[in-house]
């Protein structure tokens, strides 16, 4: 298995930058995931990894090699297509042994391989069958086949859970996950949507507009995402975010707006300083001595939760929690949210504000 | 149904009904006539009786028909074989390729479509007259061997390739020149099949250029039927005999790939 390096890598179709100067490190054996809304350029991306596309600028490396002027079928790397790409004139066991016989092995070698892959895959029974008479998410085994059994360096894979239905997509997203397990294999996987990428990923990459906007844990994008961008994009639903005033009040240091009180955990004084205030729907408590007055204005089942979508002052706020939340539309409520909940970004810029000390001032951006 | 639309649907039938007579027979009495007994030849009954088989006895007598059926044979078919390979590279290069001046190059390439065969015919004529090809085989065969139309058909059928195909096809380690033929052409065979009987049926029935390269002799069956028409009078029987042969291969191929023929014509017409 190979590390990806991705220096700079930079494409650009006339004048759309579709990727825009991406530097990435994929260590050996690390499942990273590609995750940000359609169009910010996830394809792009991976198919000059793959070599299918030449960049604009920067370098592709595959170990210590700079493979960004070699040819795809000299690169050792797999890829998994959103349509699976399955030759259609050939059987199952033809697909999967294709890239063998490009390669010229034997025969016997080859037979033995591709029965070993369908057996891992549980495809033995269909292997006479041609890609039409499966299913979706046979198909999809088969791609993923075709790709193991190469053992490449990588695998790159575009959206391949996108064609299938919510169940199925659950468990071949878990099948993925051990596959990743069990052959340390390194894997750069596209996706836009964010279950797949929390559930997957050992790392996450957020895109938007072609730039990486975050790299980092799971937990590290969604705990603390570096963006507005990152906050809002992850998490079901999207973080609320409120334009309000941080100032300093008896208590320290508070977050301001209309019908909006909430306190920062931080004894320190400032000068009045506008911010934007993010706080996750589950992370909004109801509460008797409030920080924030709202009115109930709809109420979603969501089956083991209920969202309670409100208004505090000229904004909409959603408040997450388990079903029942014993609200209803035009109810008066208090809600308030632990300092540890509450992010501030730069409303000029997006990106999140930390408290370098506590005795700065300002809150100054963090550059991290 | 209210009687206007039954009264319109059985004027549609009626219409139909008389075209499809129109254009059938002909072919009815050509068949028809080259089976009377030579005396027969003038008569006008519907059905021709007695049956003889003495017009096709005198046209293989009096010509070699056979040895014109197997030249026919042989000029339509590596026509056509040249045309769908000429077709196929071209077509591939313009859909699967992006280099510089692609659509220039193609629009050139279809262009020579719109140049009628009259503003070529003769500097092809020279050309082979210089290489010393007239009177040959190949002096028919290779001006044809390149058609505007394959490359246009195919190009657009590959048009609709999907290309995650191809790139699936590099990434499995496949050159070019490989996916074309392990990838491509498997995957197309069906348009391919359609294009080659249509390109071998046109073929088949080329008289004109033909009778430029082969003057003086009968090298091909549609000039083979020049000879039974005299000064004297037409030889009826042996003629219609001979046509009758002329035609029954695209009869043939018709009948049994009648799907994949309508399927061309359809594609050629619609894409
Ligand atoms: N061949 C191309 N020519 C011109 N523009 C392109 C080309 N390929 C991609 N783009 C543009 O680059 C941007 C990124 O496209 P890309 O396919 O990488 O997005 P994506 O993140 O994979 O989206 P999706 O989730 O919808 O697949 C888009 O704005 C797209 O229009
Ligand atoms: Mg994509």
């Amino acid at each position: 298995m190979s590390r990806v390096r991705l220096q700079g890598l930079t494409r650009r179709f006339g004048s759309v930058t579709a990727v825009d100067d991406v530097w990435l490190d994929v260590a050996d054996g690390e499942l990273l995931v590609l995750l940000g809304p359609s169009g910010c350029g996830k394809s792009t991306l991976l198919r000059m990894i793959a070599g299918l596309l030449p960049p604009t600028a920067g370098r592709v490396l595959l170990d210590d090699t700079d493979v960004t002027t070699v040819p795809p079928q000299r690169r050792d790397v797999a890829m998994v297509f959103q349509s699976y790409a399955l030759y259609p004139h050939l059987s199952v066991a033809g697909n999967i042994g294709f890239p063998l016989r490009a390669r010229r092995r034997s025969r016997a070698d080859i037979r033995r391989k591709v029965t070993e892959v369908a057996g891992a895959l549980d495809l033995s029974a269909l292997l006479d069958r041609k890609p039409r008479e499966l299913s979706g998410g046979q198909r999809q085994r088969v791609a993923l086949g075709r790709a193991l059994v190469r053992d490449p360096g990588a695998f790159l894979m575009d959206e391949p859970l996108s064609n299938l239905d919510a169940r199925l997509r659950a468990t071949t997203r878990a099948e993925i996950a051990e596959l990743h397990r069990a052959l340390g294999a390194t894997i750069v996987y596209v996706t836009h949507d964010q279950v797949e990428a929390m559930t997957m990923a050992t790392r996450v990459a957020v895109l938007d507009q072609g730039r990486v906007e975050q790299a980092g844990t799971p937990a590290e994008v969604y705990d603390e995402p570096a963006s507005v961008f990152v906050a809002t994009f992850l998490g079901a639903p999207a973080m609320n975010i409120v334009p309000a005033t941080v100032v300093a009040t008896d208590g320290g240091l508070t977050v301001r707006a209309t019908d909006l009180d909430l306190p920062l955990g931080i004894d320190a004084t400032t000068p009045g300083r506008d911010v934007l205030l993010g706080v996750r729907p589950e992370h909004l408590t109801l509460t008797g001595e409030p920080g924030i007055r709202a009115v109930v204005t709809a109420v979603e089942n969501l089956g083991g939760d209920e969202v309670a979508h409100c208004r505090a002052g000229t904004h909409t706020l959603a408040v997450r929690g388990p079903r029942p939340l014993r609200l209803a539309a035009g109810d008066r409520v208090g809600l308030t949210a632990r300092p540890e909940h509450l992010h501030l970004f730069d409303p000029g810029t997006g990106g999140r504000l930390v408290w370098r000390t506590a005795d700065i001032a300002t809150p100054e951006r963090n550059f991290a | 149904m209210t009687t206007d639309t039954r009264l319109r649907r059985i004027t549609g039938h009626v219409v139909l009904t008389v075209l499809s007579i129109a254009c059938a027979f002909p072919i009815y009495w050509l068949y028809a006539t080259s089976l009377r007994a030579p005396g027969d030849v003038h008569s006008l009954t519907i059905l021709p009786w007695p049956l003889s088989t003495a017009n096709y006895a005198a046209a293989f007598a009096n010509n070699d028909v056979a040895r014109m059926l197997a030249n026919t044979a042989i000029v339509a078919l590596l026509s056509a074989a040249g045309q769908l390979l000429v077709g196929l590279l071209a077509a591939y290069a313009f859909a699967a390729w992006t280099f510089p001046l692609r659509r220039t190059l193609y629009l050139m390439f279809v262009g020579t479509w719109l140049v009628p065969f009259q503003a070529t015919m003769l500097p092809n004529y020279v050309l082979l007259a210089r290489l010393g090809l007239l009177e040959t085989l190949a002096g028919v065969i290779i001006p044809n061997l390149c058609s505007a139309l394959g490359v246009l058909l195919l190009r657009e059928h590959l048009a609709g390739f999907p290309k995650e195909l191809l790139d699936a096809a590099r990434m499995d380690g496949r050159s070019s020149w490989n996916i074309l033929w392990t990838v491509v052409v498997p995957v197309i065979r069906p348009a391919l099949a359609a294009l080659g009987i249509l390109l071998v049926i046109t073929a088949w029935n080329e008289y004109f250029w033909p009778a430029m390269v082969l003057q003086r002799g009968n090298a091909v069956v549609q000039l083979g039927l020049r000879s039974f028409m005299g000064t004297e009078g037409n030889d009826w029987g042996p003629l219609m005999a001979t046509a009758g042969l002329a035609c029954l291969p695209v009869f043939v191929l018709y009948l049994v790939l009648q799907r994949h023929i309508v399927q061309a014509f359809v594609r050629s017409g619609l894409k």
